[in-house]
């Protein structure tokens, strides 16, 4: 099962080549646009009397990322504290640095995101799969079209509309938040339900919103999939019904569904952060959107650094995974 | 070419071609109707109704809708439709630019790229390739958090910088099929240059997959925009449909049982993604004659 090389060479250059691009982007955007964002910021900061040291953040940051030399050695140094893992200070929470305010807010995001991706390509996989194997019927249609709406609607505009039917018009369900304004974090299966309240809206946001695609997909991987004459063989050799759709027509349906989860990637982590934002959840999406309002460039600067890894690196892994269940591609078809 | 210098001959051999075609697509038609209204409707209205109207505290704060408000006004006392009007247009405006300079940037790339082959090629796909993988809201909300005062115009042109990569790898496949056809053996032969066999050869023969992409690359960047805005990065000063809908987040709209000043601009938001869905999903069942029916 090896992958092939000019394959596996192709992916890696860019894979690398995005990283490089991206940390290039972000590195250079901040120092292109006309105005020197740190000093503003630490200025009017320190103005308002809220910040403690300003002067001594001012120098660290000179200092770490050689402020005061050229371009290019600015580059390289910024290249050299990024890879290791040092993404500066935060200029409104110092002396929190931006790693640590990332980390505190990862797991809510990971564990959002990471359930509910998993859950809507399943549940639509499996949904569209027997939709296709059903054919056209009315029910059939009727789940299509809620599809095709789930799928055109994008994800922040579903989530006001459940928002106003869960939250404000049938008040079943908390419409911010994390977790209940004023609890302690700690393990009790109390807190656990309260969490796992706050969690089903947003969740259902961004389930509902990228069901429409699997479902849709799936669907019509199948319907092509049932003319093809090892089905009919199959058929011919009396397997039974089941056996036919699961072992013969799925399996070969899905491996679009795989790729398609690549391409979708970024798509999907862009849409679950709206949705967070939109319902105040404690992850990466509100904390971006916080040092927005706050202008806290390096805080912005290393949300988006490590999204863009992130999904590069799922990206990757992805495509790494595919030859070893696709035969075409192992023996060098594309 | 531009419709206007194309003789009265050859216009009415496009319309008859058109509505046999496209226009004969129902998905393509209702949807085609549907960006009909959605142009027209705020453009009449801004034309007729006062500018007035768009005026902090012109009429009582947070009214539901009435004859002489039809859509109510938000707390600030402005008038919700004629916001609507505005806010419309500029979203299509975002739509229209960085949906033309996308496309073109775009299908000179896949030109490019897929007619000469060898090194360029190797080059223009990956960086294609990297643009396609690259969450570009990212990008996008850094660019505009440090360019504060956004302008329509700028948020177009910011959305572009995105918006051209898939048009390439989709122009690039077709190119690359194009490219081995007799008749471009014979324009070579006859002494075409290449600048001009594509432009003159090929560009025809992809005009609907750039039209089919155009309509993508509009959709998406009203959806980029509208998702910009409502994180609060879209222009300051003018109204466009996510701006709307900030703001009514942003004033609790909701909770404050404001309906009407949220549900507008979702309402024309789902009505304009609805109807560049079904323009795009109708030409892809004319160019991929093998959706039809489906």
């Amino acid at each position: 099962m090896a992958i092939p090389a000019r394959y596996l060479t192709e992916r890696s250059v860019i894979f690398v080549m995005t990283i490089l691009v991206s940390i290039t982007v972000i590195f250079l955007i901040p120092r292109l646009t006309p105005g020197d964002p740190l000093g503003v910021v630490v200025q009017r900061l320190s103005e308002a009397g809220g910040l403690q040291g300003a002067e001594q953040l001012v120098e660290e940051y000179k200092r770490l990322f050689g402020l005061n030399n050229d371009l290019l050695t600015q580059y390289f140094s910024y290249i050299r504290e990024v890879l290791r893992g040092n993404l500066g200070y935060s200029i409104v929470y110092f002396p929190t640095t931006v790693s640590d305010l990332i980390l505190q807010a990862l797991p809510w995001t990971i564990g959002l995101l990471a359930t509910t991706t998993a859950l809507s390509w399943i549940i639509g996989t499996l949904l569209g799969a027997l939709a296709g194997w059903a054919g056209e019927s009315r029910i059939q249609n009727i789940f299509a079209s809620a599809a095709l709406f789930l799928y055109v609607v994008p994800y922040y505009i579903l989530a006001v509309m459940l928002v106003f039917l869960f939250a404000y018009t049938l008040r079943w369900l908390p419409a911010s938040g994390g977790y209940t304004a004023g609890l302690v974090p700690e393990f009790t299966l109390d807190f656990a339900m309260d969490i796992v309240q706050h969690a089903i809206l947003p969740a259902s946001t961004i389930i509902l919103s990228s069901l429409g695609w699997w479902f849709l997909s799936m669907r019509s991987m199948i319907t092509t999939t049932k003319g093809e004459d090892f089905l009919l063989m199959a058929e011919a050799k009396g397997l039974p019904k089941g056996q036919i759709l699961w072992r013969y027509a799925f399996r070969n349906a899905i491996l679009p569904q795989i790729t398609g989860l690549a391409i979708s990637l970024s798509r999907i982590v862009a849409g679950a952060l709206i949705t967070e934002v939109i319902f105040a959840y404690p992850g990466i999406g509100s904390l971006t959107t916080q040092a927005i309002t706050t202008l806290d460039y390096p805080l912005i600067q290393g949300t988006i650094l490590l999204i863009i890894i992130a999904v590069a690196t799922a990206n990757f892994a992805i495509e790494l995974i595919y030859p070893l269940i696709d035969p075409r591609i192992r023996y060098g078809g594309e | 070419m531009t419709l206007y210098n194309a003789p009265p001959r050859r216009l009415a051999a496009m319309w008859v071609s058109f509505s046999k075609g496209p226009l004969g697509n129902r998905n393509f038609a209702v949807g085609l109707a549907m960006f009909v209204v959605l142009v027209t409707t705020p453009l009449i209205g801004v034309l007729t109704s006062s500018p007035a109207l768009l005026r902090v505290g012109n009429s009582l704060p947070a009214l539901p809708p009435s004859t002489s408000h039809p859509l109510g006004t938000d707390v600030l006392g402005r008038d919700i439709l004629a916001q609507l009007f505005g806010a419309t247009l500029n979203s299509l405006k975002i739509g229209l630019i960085a949906a033309t300079a996308g496309t073109a940037v775009g299908a000179l790339v896949g030109f490019v790229s897929g007619y000469y082959g060898g090194i360029i090629d190797d080059i223009l796909r990956v960086l294609t390739d990297v643009f396609l993988s690259i969450p570009s809201l990212m990008f996008l909300i850094l660019i505009s958090a440090l360019v504060r005062t956004v302008t329509v115009e700028t948020m177009a042109l910011v959305i572009a910088i995105f918006a051209w990569a898939w048009p390439a790898r989709q122009i690039r496949a077709q190119a690359l099929s194009l490219k081995e056809r007799e008749f471009v053996y014979m324009a070579k032969l006859s002494g075409m240059g290449s600048l001009e066999l594509i432009v003159r050869e090929l560009m025809p023969h992809m005009l609907q997959w750039m039209i089919a992409n155009f309509v993508n690359a509009f959709l998406s960047a009203i959806l980029t925009e509208s998702g910009l805005s409502i994180l609060g990065l879209g222009p300051q000063v003018e109204m466009t449909l996510g701006m709307m809908l900030w703001w009514a987040l942003n004033s609790a709209a909701m909770f404050r049982g404001l309906w009407w000043w949220w549900g507008a601009p979702v309402f024309v938001l789902i009505f304009s993604f609805f109807s560049l869905y079904l323009m795009h999903a109708g030409l892809d069942e004319l160019i991929n004659p093998k959706l039809r029916g489906r």
